[in-house]
């Protein structure tokens, strides 16, 4: 039916070779679509080791505190309530931005508003700061804690009730990489704001000290919770 | 032509139940040599159509042209030169020529 005549051994022997490759490269071919990227593997080993590193050190502290209840644990856990809410000067490495209006005349017809800096830079500034891990942060030595404000108040700005003129200093307390990286973002909040020729001078300080919250809390109708009580 | 298509399938039938495998960073190479005994077997069935088929140019060719065209992947993959595309377009040609040519004589007769 076929006209080959010859080699037909010859080939058949080959053919033998050449399925037992297909074969094989089909399992090889599975193998490869089943298993698990190499990169991947190696990214997940290290979050877990990682992950049980801050295991390891949550669960001594965890032992260290149930080891010693009483003062010692009572009064450090009060400390960081304390610098939580802002009533104790903290000292740390961190950033300290100054920002000041645009020296740029603004052209005839335009809005001089624009080269002004505004409650809602400063806020933009500092959101981005907190989204950055910073750990306190003051402006012009004002802490800033759960109920500052940051609003304009006429051409000064007013924080926790006191009122600034420009320039205004943020000084902030974190990984001044993070932070510096989350100010310089392309793109970010410095970047818009010299668009408009404000002024941002980023310096970074090996230690600065962000002062205590000076005024009083006054809770007249918030009232605390009851354990248990929903 | 039963002949190569049951060694064909006794060769599959082998391969699958012997658990062979090639470590993930040689499939490539195996892969280039497959094409190059494919290429080998439509030459030799072409060989064989036309008559003018040869024992040991068939055998010898089938397997220098497998372990040369994945020597020189391997050649390629160390100088950087993506040779990989080359053997499988020159290959992949030529099966298609063969098969071109075989197809004609199956209809000629």
């Amino acid at each position: 039916m076929l006209p080959i005549k010859q080699g037909q051994a010859a080939i058949a022997f080959v053919c033998v070779i050449l399925g037992i490759m297909l074969a094989v490269q089909f399992r090889t071919t599975q193998d490869i679509r089943s298993s698990v990227p190499f990169q991947r593997i190696e990214d997940l080993s290290q979050r877990l080791s990682q992950t049980e590193k801050e295991r390891d050190v949550l669960q001594k502290q965890l032992h260290e505190l149930r080891e010693k209840p009483g003062l010692e644990t009572a009064s450090r856990e009060m400390e960081i309530v304390k610098m939580g809410a802002g009533v104790t000067p903290v000292q740390g490495p961190g950033l300290s931005v100054i920002i000041d209006d645009s020296k740029r005349q603004s052209k005839p017809g335009e809005n001089p508003n624009l080269y002004l800096i505004h409650d809602d830079d400063i806020l933009k500034v500092i959101n981005e700061l907190w989204a950055a891990g910073a750990e306190a942060i003051s402006i012009n030595e004002q802490r800033l804690i759960a109920s500052s404000e940051i609003r304009c108040a006429g051409p000064t700005l007013s924080v926790n009730n006191t009122r600034y003129s420009p320039p205004y200093e943020i000084k902030v307390i974190g990984d001044v990489k993070t932070l510096e990286n989350a100010l310089k973002m392309r793109g970010g909040v410095i970047e818009t704001l010299q668009f408009w020729g404000i002024q941002v001078a980023i310096k970074k300080q090996e230690s600065l000290v962000i002062p205590a919250y000076k005024g009083t809390f006054r809770f007249e109708l918030a009232k605390p919770v009851k354990d248990g009580g929903q | 032509m039963v002949l190569p298509v049951t060694g064909l399938i006794i060769g599959l039938i082998i391969g699958s139940l012997f658990p062979i495998s090639i470590p993930v960073q040689y499939a490539q190479f195996m892969s280039v040599a497959l094409l190059a005994a494919l290429d080998s077997v439509f030459g030799g069935l072409r060989a064989g159509a036309e008559e003018k088929f040869d024992n040991t140019i068939f055998i010898t060719g089938f397997f220098t042209n497998a372990l040369l065209a994945a020597s020189l992947v391997y050649v390629g993959e160390r100088l950087g030169i993506d040779l990989y595309y080359v053997a499988l377009l020159a290959f992949g040609l030529r099966i298609f020529q063969n098969l071109a040519i075989i197809r004609r004589y199956f209809l000629k007769k």
